[in-house]
């Protein structure tokens, strides 16, 4: 009698074994890559960030053709706010988000973890009409602004706004995606725009003028952008995560490098920015600091200041944790591997160089 | 609605004795004055137990109680009031120009063959192209501000305004109109006494159509473009990933709009007269 | 009713009667009454002129060369046909399914008087919230991708279709019915053979209705849910990409596809109802 349950145990107990190994073993048949902005050009794509180096390089479709993975990137038109909600859904695997929306997502119970950086130092541009008697910040109170609301253009629209003595309140804030708002600033439909890169193509146009780029205010006022994954993919594929971090790293590397200047700029074209624009977004010798994929003392205190300012902004209802947020063996291990321990200079937590 | 139910009832009173007739009768009329609840009840309590048991993220379907805190909380901080006050103005302005555009319209194309024939045919054109084609071109033509709200709600609403007004004019029965010109009213006499009180029940319709793409085309002009009103909190709360402020949102746009649409199908009923029939 | 109108205006002469003396028919040939051309034919020019004057310098007023340059590249790049394939598909699911649910919700609460008890007011409620107020919440439910759109249009058409299948069974004249009752159809007959007839000039409303609600919800979806390609698409992306020359084009497709599709209801409608020598009641919409 024992014997035969003690048998039914173990045949259980094996069964369960060869299922959970199946399970584990089990490789997912796409992989898919949410991108918080709008695909532009045929087919589709964007530019900007190591992010794009490695759609346009196809790194991932390459890495897992011989698994018979396929890999999907698929474009959000509604920005950041959009992508949380296919991670709500559980319609993307991997995001290329910004810092807030992530931090709204992360507030509103989504779980996810941070892999790298891909977009690091980024400015936020605030454009105007070529004719408006707006010359600063100061002068934008009571005029209407388009921003695009959850993205990461917001946090730092209100950091630049406070530290000219105004409030989101004092302005009327139309939310508008960014092509919408590039249109509503060329018909002279607003008053302003805060925007980003694409805002150079209206300037050469002569459709606009940059009045405000907040870089220049300090990396304290520069939004960063990052992979991330869910969590339920990272436990059910840790070697697949692995991959994916490694090929994102040798995408960074590729970008981070000079002398791929032009060749860089030419390929994120393809996205209908002009590589002037390109070049005018990434000064000289500042691709290897903006495309640092490093998760280091600066974008640590970046986030924690993120989901503060949220929190202040009254935009998340309670506080966001960002100790445990943060997975970076996949991005120690991958550094090792390829051996660019040394390639990118980390930065402490006020933004300036370590060692 | 009663037909069925008396006979019935008529039927069973000859069979069950006194006393528990009044019981079933009582649990029988109880259950029909439930009845039109147990619809939402059921629904609202698979919401909730949806919620409960995790069958659905909260991100994409909060609980029903955090919905109704959001509720309260834009009642208390006066957001709720201040945005509804501003699309109830947008609609109303619109709402307003549109329909007394479209009585004027549909007036003069009712009353002058010549118009009629000059005007018509661009008229019916300009119907075919829906409200919502018009966006982007009035969006390139006059950018974001309130004159688009406007001008696209007034649009909106004019187009069933005229039409209605048209053949309500159109349809006074020609009976009338020839005993009027035996009794030799002149046109302003005859348009006064006969026309305008035959045609008011078509206008009433065209009154409630009107408002009804008017409210349409506010949801969707707020949706796209704006800084203020129930649309843009709907926004607001979607890029936010707040998704109980959206539905909170959506709750008062639809209760809103429900309101006016009931006071306005009352008075477009007591406008037109019914005909008995076999249903109802 | 229209037809007396017609008949007895002043306009006409009397009908003549037809003696079918040569075998020619009654009806009078008139000239086609052109005077309808006349304001869109002012219009067209004064644009022609202020553009030749001011325009077609790659800002908002372009010239009518431009919008046929246009027109042209997308007829024959194919984009048009892209576009409107996609748009048309997605209408015609969301028709579809919707005028199918509509129905037998329609013809349920207007048969059932505890179905009409127990959903009607409920389905009074949702009828008169505004149909866009949905998109953001369908959007998160239903995700990215067609399902969402198509969801979102199968609800346009479904409204309308169950609003007048119910009305148009409750108008059916109670002597029909009695009548049927005197000569002892069975409910299944009653249904099929009184009501459902007697309620299909209202069913109909409800179908055109639908169709032109279907549209419309098409173009919104295009608007505010996730990008694809549509006709709707092409509209917004012309107003983004500030080129009012698409925009025109745009909007003529638009309304040359919601006057076929309008067209195309009133001719069906007529077709049924022609067969059975009943009166359409329409409503404007």
């Amino acid at each position: 009698m024992s014997f035969l349950r003690l048998l039914r145990s173990v045949a259980i107990a094996c069964a369960c074994g060869l299922v959970a190994t199946a399970a584990l073993a089990d490789k997912p048949a796409t992989i898919r890559i949410g991108v918080a902005q709008q695909g532009n050009g045929d087919p589709p794509t964007f530019g900007g960030s190591s992010a794009a180096t490695v759609q346009q390089q196809q790194l991932l479709e390459k890495e897992f053709a011989a698994d018979g993975i396929k890999v999907e990137w698929l474009f959000f038109k509604g920005a950041g706010p959009a992508v949380n909600e296919a991670l709500a859904d559980k319609s993307i695997d991997f995001a290329f988000q910004g810092d807030l929306p992530s931090v709204l997502g992360r507030a509103n119970g989504l779980k996810t973890r941070i892999l790298l950086e891909s977009g690091v130092r980024v400015g936020v541009k605030i454009g105007v009409p070529p004719d408006s008697d707006v010359h600063s910040i100061k002068d934008l109170k009571g005029k209407r602004v388009g921003l695009f609301r959850g993205t990461n253009l917001q946090t730092v629209a209100d950091n630049a706004l406070a530290k000219n003595g105004l409030d989101e309140r004092e302005l009327r804030v139309i939310n508008l995606d960014t092509a919408s708002a590039l249109a509503a600033l060329a018909s002279k439909g607003i008053d302003a725009s805060v925007n980003d890169y694409h805002l150079y193509k209206l300037r050469d146009q002569g459709l606009a003028r940059i009045i405000y780029e907040s870089q220049n205010d300090g990396p304290q006022f520069t939004r960063q952008a990052h992979l991330l994954v869910t969590e339920e993919f990272e436990h059910a594929h840790p070697d697949i995560v692995q991959r994916v971090v490694t090929s994102f790293v040798k995408g960074a590397q590729w970008s981070s490098d000079e002398a791929n200047r032009q060749a860089l700029f030419k390929s994120w074209a393809r996205s209908g920015v002009s590589e002037s624009s390109w070049n005018a977004e990434f000064p000289p010798g500042s691709l290897k600091s903006r495309n640092s994929p490093l998760v280091d003392p600066f974008i640590v205190a970046r986030y924690k200041a993120v989901a503060q300012d949220a929190l202040k902004l009254k935009l998340i209802r309670q506080p966001v944790q960002v100790d445990g947020w943060f997975e970076t063996r996949y991005l120690d291990n991958a550094l090792r591997t390829l051996k660019l321990e040394h390639e990118w200079t980390p930065y402490d937590a006020a933004g300036k160089p370590l060692g | 609605m009663s037909d069925t139910v008396t006979l019935h009832l008529q039927t069973a009173s000859s069979q069950i004795p006194t006393h528990r007739r009044t019981v079933t009768q009582r649990w029988r009329s109880l259950g029909w004055a439930l009845a039109p609840w147990a619809l939402p009840a059921a629904l609202i309590a698979l919401w909730w137990l949806g919620c409960e048991r995790g069958w659905i993220a909260p991100q994409i379907l909060p609980p029903p109680a955090r919905v109704y805190a959001t509720f309260v909380d834009l009642a208390q901080s006066g957001d709720l009031l201040h945005n509804t006050l501003i699309s109830l103005q947008r609609v109303l302005c619109g709402f307003v120009a549109g329909t007394l555009g479209g009585l004027l319209l549909g007036a003069a194309l009712g009353l002058s063959r010549t118009f009629e024939a000059y005007v018509l045919p661009s008229f019916n054109a300009i119907v075919q192209i829906p409200v919502l084609g018009w966006l982007p071109f009035l969006l390139l033509l006059v950018g974001v501000g309130e004159p688009l709200k406007y001008i696209l709600i007034a649009h909106a609403a004019l187009v069933p305004a005229t039409l209605s007004t048209l053949q309500g004019f159109r349809n006074v029965p020609v009976t009338l109109i020839e005993a009027s010109r035996v009794f030799g009213y002149t046109r302003w006499q005859r348009i006064v006494h006969v026309v305008l009180p035959c045609a008011v029940p078509t206008l009433a319709t065209g009154v409630r159509l009107a408002f009804t793409k008017a409210w349409l085309a506010l949801v969707v002009v707020e949706l796209v473009a704006s800084s203020e009103g129930l649309g843009y909190l709907i926004v607001y709360g979607r890029q936010l990933f707040q998704l109980d402020l959206v539905m909170a949102a959506v709750v008062i746009v639809g209760a809103i709009g429900f309101a006016i649409n009931r006071a306005l199908d009352a008075l477009e009923r007591r406008l037109r007269r019914g005909l008995p029939s076999a249903f109802r | 009713m229209a037809r007396f109108t017609q008949t007895f205006s002043s306009r006409n002469a009397p009908p003549r009667c037809d003696c079918g003396v040569n075998g020619k028919s009654a009806k009078k040939r008139r000239l086609p009454d052109l005077r309808g051309f006349v304001l869109p034919a002012l219009a067209f020019a004064i644009w022609w002129a202020v553009s030749a004057v001011h325009g077609g310098k790659g800002g908002l007023l372009v010239t009518p060369e431009q919008v046929w340059h246009t027109t042209w590249q997308q007829i024959t790049s194919g984009a048009l046909a892209k576009a409107l394939g996609a748009s048309l598909a997605r209408e015609a699911s969301g028709f579809a399914i919707g005028t199918v649910l509509g129905l037998a919700l329609g013809i349920s609460l207007g048969l059932s008087r505890l179905a009409s008890r127990m959903i009607g007011p409920s389905f009074d409620t949702f009828k008169q919230i505004s149909l866009f107020a949905w998109i953001p919440l369908i959007s998160v439910w239903f995700g990215l991708g067609d399902a969402a759109k198509v969801v979102f249009l199968s609800l346009a058409a479904l409204l309308p279709v169950a609003a007048h299948t119910c009305d148009g069974i409750h108008a059916v004249p109670r002597s029909y019915v009695e009548a049927a009752r005197v000569f002892r159809y069975t409910r299944w007959q009653l249904v099929w053979h009184v009501i459902l007839p007697a309620a299909l000039p209202s069913i109909f409303t409800g179908l055109y209705l639908a169709l032109i609600y279907s549209w419309l919800a098409t173009l919104g979806a295009e608007y505010l849910l996730v990008a694809g390609s549509g006709i709707g698409n092409t509209l917004i992306d012309g107003s983004e990409n500030f080129r009012m020359d698409l925009v025109l084009f745009g909007i003529v497709v638009v309304g040359v596809i919601g006057s076929l599709l309008s067209g195309l209801a009133r001719a069906a409608e007529r077709a049924v109802l022609e067969r059975r020598g009943g009166a359409s009641l329409k409503e404007n919409v």
